[in-house]
């Protein structure tokens, strides 16, 4: 059996909707169901829900086979694992906002807001630009605007919100999308059981990417 | 519980050190510590780079050993004509996976250094294959050479940048991410479509040489497939070669290691367990001349493998009471020890104590209750 690390919320129904297209459909799945492990009946795949944070750890430690995870967190945690597939939808990039018309003083050490330290820190070292980080676990926007921070790093969609908030994007720092990644072991170990799903989303994964 | 999966890893680095001492490999132990310089100088190499330090008390900076084949490789002897091969059972220190904190493990390993052929590398696979086999059940034993991509990289002319940002997206499978690498880095389309296919290039042995054959473009490509053959045809012979597979995305750092690489997997464990290869770079960069080959098993990845999980504290609870003869008391225990069960005595039942069998002494002997 196939253990699929999902991330609870709108990716995770998005991706569990390919999944079941491809023929790893779970009916327990589409019911309204509290429970956070999922087994189809046949036996095939169970289905996990966690945090969306969560799943490349589930993934590294062999809890999980497969998850599915936005490059996002992939960076962040830098964990262990294969990445095997763009999917392609769930796309967005990482950036640097700062308010509209915003002016940086290279005197000072910039301090950037996000959730992200790790992403944030290895790319103002790539810049060899002296930062301060102040981490946040939400509503990393208003921080400029109270004068937390000089500038924040987070995930853009639409820009919509930057928008309302009088920010906009100075930099991007990469492309995010979300990424089937495999846990090395089962790669070896459940191979017949992986290959075959790998080839069953891959042409939806071609096709994701130009939506 | 614990202490069962202590005593099977007792059992295993035994029966690892019986197996290598058979074969003339001599134990190296070494110091907990070694200079701090000698990690900083070849950071790369290690599993972690974090590493304990201290200051002695003649002012220099002093590591808690985080590895041991550096320190194999300082000591060695610098002549190319000679050969060594040594094995270790020792405890480095390093950051553990999840925490951020420093922990010890226990790592056991094999190395030959000297002048290396191409029986002591299928000398070292064998031990290699023999040491997973021995944890028990299902393993596989990856093997890669280096000088395949290499020398793919190297025919396309790309810079030591250019290598080091592909090899990290090969190593992760991400082909996608290497396609659009490929294309920024404006590689001419005959090497672009082979590098491309280096991230998913691995699976059965003869079915991916056969693959690989096909993108071999210049002599150090064709040198590391023939290595390959000799080596797989070699362990066929000797019926130990249904475990390998060949994996050609994975690739160790380009600072140290040459030729073949390999890493091993046990069912149960979820990270490489086994890790090793041809490191002749290394021993250069210690002025050494000879080369050299090995590999480290990763005793606390198998923790999880080693553990014994059971449902009872003991197969006997022998209940006795105070008043009893206590010499035959003692007699009728040993004696059910003796035939091989796990029984604990006391006069009254141990809060929570779980035994497959409880008896109680009447009169003479132990009797069963239910």
């Amino acid at each position: 059996m196939l253990n699929i690390a999902l991330p609870k919320g709108r990716l995770g129904d998005k991706v569990y909707r390919l999944f079941s297209a491809c023929g790893y459909d779970c009916s327990a799945m589409e019911t309204d169901d509290r429970r956070l492990v999922l087994a189809d009946e046949g036996g095939k795949v169970q289905y996990l829900l966690v945090k969306p944070s969560d799943v490349a750890i589930y993934v590294e430690h062999g809890a999980a086979d497969v998850g599915v995870v936005g490059k996002d967190v992939l960076v962040e945690g830098g964990n262990d694992v294969y990445e095997l597939l763009d999917l392609g939808f769930g796309a967005c990039r990482m950036c640097v906002a700062a308010p509209v018309g915003f002016r940086e003083d290279l005197a000072a050490p910039l301090r950037v807001a996000t959730k992200y330290p790790g992403i944030a820190k290895r790319y103002y070292a790539g810049k060899s630009r002296e930062i301060e980080i102040i981490k946040l676990n939400g509503s990393i926007e208003l921080a400029p605007i109270l004068g937390l921070s000089d500038v924040i790093v987070d995930i853009v969609e639409t820009g919509s919100t930057l928008v309302q908030n009088h920010l906009e994007v100075i930099e991007t720092i990469l492309p995010i999308s979300a990424r089937l990644i495999v846990n090395k072991a089962a790669l070896r170990f459940k191979a017949e059981e992986i290959r075959p799903l790998l080839a069953a989303l891959q042409k939806p994964a071609a096709e994701g990417e130009k939506v | 519980m614990e202490q069962r999966t202590e005593a099977r890893r007792e059992q295993l680095t035994s029966r690892l050190r019986g197996l290598y001492e058979s074969l003339g490999y001599t134990r190296f132990s070494m110091r907990r510590f070694e200079e701090y310089a000698l990690y900083l100088e070849n950071k790369s190499f290690l599993k972690s780079e974090s590493v304990l330090t201290f200051t002695n008390p003649d002012g220099k900076l002093m590591a808690l050993k985080p590895d041991v084949t550096l320190s194999i490789v300082k000591h060695a002897r610098s002549e190319r004509d000679t050969l060594e091969k040594v094995y270790y059972k020792e405890s480095v220190y390093r950051l553990a996976p999840t925490a951020r904190e420093f922990v010890e493990i226990d790592q056991m390993g094999v190395e030959a250094l000297g002048a290396i052929d191409s029986y002591t590398v299928a000398e070292i696979m064998r031990l290699a294959i023999e040491s997973l086999r021995a944890v028990g059940g299902e393993y596989v034993l990856d093997i890669s050479h280096m000088g395949f991509a290499l020398g793919l990289m190297e025919a396309a002319g790309l810079s030591p940048e250019q290598k080091e940002r592909l090899f990290t997206l090969i190593r992760q499978k991400n082909a996608h991410e290497l396609a659009e690498a490929i294309v920024q880095e404006r590689i001419a389309p005959f090497y672009a479509e082979r590098i491309a296919k280096l991230a998913g290039l691995s699976g059965a042995f003869p079915e991916t040489l056969a693959r690989a054959e096909k993108l071999a473009v210049s002599d150090e490509m064709e040198q590391a497939l023939s290595e390959l053959r000799s080596l797989y045809s070699l362990l066929t012979a000797v019926g130990l070669a249904d475990c390998l597979q060949l994996d050609f995305s994975m690739l160790n750092d380009l600072n140290y290691y040459n030729g073949i690489v390999f890493q091993g997997y046990v069912q149960g464990a979820p990270r490489v367990v086994l890790s090793g290869g041809r490191y002749d770079h290394l021993m250069h960069r210690f002025g050494k001349q000879g080369e050299a080959i090995g590999f480290a098993l990763y005793l606390d990845e198998l923790t999880r493998v080693l553990a014994e999980h059971r449902a009872w504290d003991a197969d006997v609870l022998a209940l006795y009471q105070p008043g009893d003869a206590l010499s035959k008391v003692q007699a009728a225990v040993f004696g059910m020890a003796a035939q091989g069960l796990r029984v604990f005595a006391a006069s009254a039942h141990p809060k929570d104590f779980r035994a497959a069998k409880t008896v109680v002494f009447r009169g003479d002997t132990f009797e069963e209750v239910r």
